[in-house]
């Protein structure tokens, strides 16, 4: 095995033929210890196109550099290199989202020196993604289902939770900040004869996670204060500093103040948290995995160490009238890279698979769009500890966190069910809708993708 | 009947007329038959019957004597099947028999019966058939079919002239929209701003009455209150065309006109952007991405254009000449060739990018670029790469970073390949094609066979006679090396010496060629 190195390793023969066996289609003999040259060669290229064996080759890549076999990982980054061209199809730019985050990891494994340099000089990865204009976003949040699934569920739950009380209080955590408030305010002025008072209170300032916007959280407010009005629907809008690093604690304390008050006034406490809680670092995220030392620093995550659980319970300390959780179905909080990295391929296909269906190649919407999931798969595949905020849970997770949090899972109405097949009706015949118990799940092709549950205090 | 210089479009049999139409003659109007075929002329009531042959057993209509004989079979009842006929079926077309139409006018008969059908329908017939949505009625069944598919999705127009094509779309649009701020900030100015919070440290609610600007969009904005004095200082009254808030934005600034898609409102975001952000960097950035959309992926991520951007890929390799050839006219030029400072390679690279989607943009892009605050974004982070690229330069993967100084200043092209190697020693990456060993952007060992195949791909950015095929398993075919090598690279997006590397092969070729030509 070859480590990382500065040094000039010894020329050998026998990777040479390995390499012009392969690439010469001359000699089927095949080297057992380079595991991917099992694959077909140059001749019927074609199959390497498969998603399988494009997934394959990832996994060993990402192998040969946890074990710093760097003439390996090297080789197999130069096949998929070629194989997976960022404007190929849907799984080769999959493919090549993931072939950039391992090289990025590799780059900052600390095995290789330049690299390793390079990554000191890493500037924001932020600046590979788009900063949406709020108009934008509007229009980009509503290209696919993805979100506004989650967005008509929710809506509805809300509006259901919520009638009779004169004043509303909406916490809304969420990823694509306040794109759902529009269309839930508008709900409100039409349902209601006599509007509530809309209390939204958001957590800022915007975190660095894409879609990135391009405006403050105050000047956001400020618009939806005034959209609001144009509705006949008084807002009162507030931003809380606060992160989903610690777990939104300052947030939680602004509430915790408020509770007391609340509960004079009547208030209904609506916390709204679509594709946000997932940045709540996980019990995982207490064992640091480091190739060089893998010793786990207890004390320095032992505050981290159930975080996400931690929320959960302080909001049910709140006593909040409905909690809406609304996330992407897959699971990317595994210690193990390469289990990380099959999960993510495995979900990470939808969104480049849909794309197709919306937005047409070589357009700006186009790029922004798989840029953001590109930034995805890097913080998935290329980070560890804190920065890997990408840590999505699978329903049943949450579903379990919830429970334990003394929270009961109720049932979206026929009417919201409704509301959301049409709106899927609107877009492209691959999605769908399924019913799991009490919760819905939008699925692309029959696989989950996004799932929205409903909770109430028991 | 008709004179005989035109015929109609679907004749078979019109062997008469010559192949050259006349050009008077439009392809599709209607009503221009064939002089030979057979009138026809039915009467209202059969052209709107519908199902004129009806079935003796079961009074099941048929709107064809075809069908009916099919029916019949069902019935074991003796069925007969026009079977084609040996002899060419006599043309026929019809004429409408509404008799002020222009269509009942033999001259002007309609080619086949569905079509009169539908004409008579639609211009003399009831229209029967009713949206439910809208108030639109229809005469043709298939039209009000085509119609209800699409009707509502034109119904949501914001007042900006965006068209939605769904109510929750239109709805979010709306609440953002500078449109409705405007509209409302006339009309509610005097509505009292809701209380204040209970909890006076938190941030303050906004004042509920808009911006007075947000009326007018093309007005640069004044500043929200709330808001942190914008980094670098432009005056809010300049209008856009002469804000210059640093290098960068100018930049853009001149793009604008020319890309289509701006509309005022995003516009005025823009020009916000500077408050918004933190540091000079950042704030480059932002009205970069902010900007142009194109270019959402900043300079750097820009120059791998291929990463992030399918569009402007394709022509990555013609796009280096463009660039590096603008820039052979340049003194600066020369800089970028003879000096490995990383400097002039942010600045080759701004221009890369620049020039690739404008070309005179680029040329403006070189006298600003110099200018200390812009430079900031790129080339700050590029001297502190090369800094660290000094502490590292031994290590002999860095050497591609030499050819900058080693190649570029060379007026012979093709210095690119096996003797540059060679003459680079015996290191770990001069076995390998410079360009390429950076570009897998691992420990590159020179010594592994990877460098037979990769000598191949620095011909790509060469001289054209160099052969893609060296490559073997592809590479070109599957949308361009060029493309796949600098994606790699961008994924190394802290590698942004690698990145210059990278330029500076394209350039260094180019800027050679041209320099070679020049002297």
């Amino acid at each position: 095995m070859m480590r990382f190195t500065e040094t000039l390793p010894s020329l050998s023969s026998h990777q040479i033929a390995s390499f012009t066996r392969l690439n010469m289609n001359k000699n089927n003999q095949v080297y057992s210890a380079r595991p991917w040259l099992d694959f077909p060669t140059s001749k019927s290229l074609g199959s390497f196109g498969d998603a399988n064996c494009m997934e394959q080759l990832l996994v060993h890549c990402a192998n040969a550099i946890e074990n710093n076999d760097a003439t390996l990982a090297q080789q197999i980054l130069w096949v998929l290199n070629n194989i997976a061209p960022p404007d190929g199809d849907s799984n080769q730019r999959l493919t090549c989202g993931f072939l950039r985050a391992i090289i990025a990891r590799a780059a900052k494994s600390g095995t290789c020196k330049l690299l390793t340099a390079m990554a000191n000089v890493h500037t924001n990865l932020a600046m590979n993604n788009h900063k949406f204009s709020i108009i934008e976003l509007a229009s980009f949040v509503d290209l696919t289902p993805w979100h506004r699934f989650g967005f008509t569920a929710a809506n509805a739950a809300i509006l259901e939770a919520v009638e009779g009380y004169s004043v509303v209080h909406i916490v809304d955590l969420s990823l694509t900040h306040c794109m759902q408030i529009p269309t839930l305010i508008d709900a409100i002025a039409s349902r209601f004869e006599a509007a509530p008072l809309v209390k939204l209170t958001v957590a800022g300032p915007t975190e660095d996670f894409p879609p990135m916007l391009d405006l403050s959280y105050e000047e956001l407010g400020s618009k939806l204060v005034n959209f609001s009005r144009s509705r006949n629907v008084v807002m009162e809008f507030r931003v809380i500093p606060s992160s989903a690093s610690n777990g939104f604690s300052s947030l939680i304390e602004q509430l915790r103040m408020q509770h007391l008050i609340r509960a004079e006034n009547g208030e209904a406490l609506v916390i709204n948290s679509h594709m946000m809680l997932h940045y709540i670092p996980d019990e995982t995220l207490a064992v640091v995995p480091n190739t060089s030392s893998p010793q786990i620093s207890i004390e320095t995550c032992s505050s981290n160490s159930f975080l996400r659980s931690m929320f959960l319970e302080a909001l049910r300390s709140l006593d909040p009238t409905i909690v809406i959780l609304v996330d992407e179905d897959a699971d990317f909080t595994s210690d193990n890279l390469v289990h990380r990295l099959r999960s993510a391929y495995n979900y990470l296909w939808i969104p480049f698979d849909t794309v197709d269906t919306f937005l047409p190649r070589g357009s700006k919407q186009r790029q922004w769009y798989e840029a953001d999931i590109c930034w995805k798969i890097e913080n998935v595949i290329a980070h560890e500890g804190p920065k890997r905020v990408e840590r999505l849970e699978p329903k049943s997770k949450w579903v379990q966190r919830m429970r334990n949090a003394s929270f009961r899972g109720i049932s979206f109405s026929e009417e919201a069910i409704t509301e959301v097949k049409s709106m899927l009706d609107e877009h492209a015949a691959g999605w769908g809708l399924k019913r799991e118990e009490e919760d819905v799940v939008l699925t692309w092709k029959g696989h989950n993708v996004v799932f929205a549950t409903a909770w109430l205090t028991i | 009947m008709n004179d005989s210089t035109a015929s109609g479009d679907s004749s078979p049999g019109n062997q008469t007329t010559p192949p050259k139409p006349t050009a008077k003659k439009k392809r599709n109007l209607p009503g221009m038959p064939d002089p030979e075929a057979e009138v026809i002329a039915l009467s209202p009531k059969t052209l709107l019957a519908t199902n004129r042959f009806v079935c003796e057993i079961c009074n099941k209509g048929f709107q064809r004597d075809q069908n009916l004989q099919l029916h019949r079979r069902g019935h074991n009842l003796p069925w007969k099947l026009r079977q084609r006929s040996s002899e060419e079926v006599k043309k026929r077309v019809y004429v409408c028999p509404e008799p002020g139409c222009i269509h009942h006018n033999p001259s002007r008969a309609l080619g086949d019966l569905t079509g009169i059908k539908k004409h008579f329908c639609r211009k003399h017939g009831e229209k029967k058939w009713k949206c439910d949505k809208c108030s639109k009625n229809y005469a043709v069944q298939s039209d009000w079919k085509a119609h209800s598919k699409i009707c509502g999705s034109r119904e949501y127009k914001c007042d900006c002239g965006t068209l939605f094509l769904r109510r929750d779309s239109f709805i979010t649009h709306r609440a953002f929209c500078d449109a409705l701020a405007g509209e409302s900030a006339k009309k509610n100015t005097a509505l009292a701003p809701p209380s204040a919070d209970e909890d006076p440290k938190i941030q303050t609610n906004l004042p509920p009455s808009p911006p007075p600007a947000m009326e007018a969009p093309p007005s640069p904005p004044p500043l929200p209150v709330a808001a942190p004095p914008p980094l670098q200082a432009s005056s809010p009254s300049a209008p856009p065309s002469t804000a210059v808030l640093s290098s960068v934005l100018p930049l853009h600034n001149l793009e604008l006109p020319e890309s289509a898609s701006h509309n005022p409102a995003t516009t005025r975001i823009l020009e916000e952007t500077p408050m918004v952000t933190d540091s000079p960097v950042n704030c480059s950035s932002n009205s970069l991405s902010s900007n142009n959309g194109s270019t959402s992926s900043n300079v750097f991520a820009s120059l791998f254009a291929s990463s992030t951007s399918s569009g402007i890929l394709q022509s990555q390799a013609t796009r280096f000449p463009d660039s590096f050839k603008t820039m052979a006219h340049t003194k600066q030029a020369s800089d970028v060739a003879l000096c490995t400072s990383s400097e002039p390679i942010s600045l080759c690279l701004a221009m890369n990018q620049g020039s690739s989607i404008f070309k005179t943009v680029g040329q403006e892009c070189r006298q600003y670029a110099p200018a200390p605050q812009p430079a900031m974004s790129a080339t700050a982070l590029l001297q502190k790469a090369a800094q660290v690229g000094v502490a590292a330069s031994n290590a002999s993967v860095l050497r591609g970073l030499g050819i900058v100084s080693s190649l570029s200043p060379s007026s012979e092209p093709q210095r690119w390949g096996r003797q540059e190697i060679e003459s680079e020693g015996a290191s770990l990456a001069s076995g390998l094609g410079l360009g390429l060993g950076l570009g897998l952007g691992l420990a590159c060992d020179g010594g592994s066979a990877l460098t037979e195949l990769m000598l191949g791909t620095p011909s790509v950015f060469g001289p054209k006679h160099a052969t893609l095929d060296l490559l073997g398993l592809g590479m070109a075919a599957s949308g361009g090396p060029t493309g796949g090598l600098s994606a790699i690279m961008k994924s190394i997006n802290d590698g942004l010496d690698v990145a210059a590397a990278a330029a500076a092969f394209g350039g260094g070729e180019y800027s050679g060629q041209d320099m070679g030509r020049s002297s």
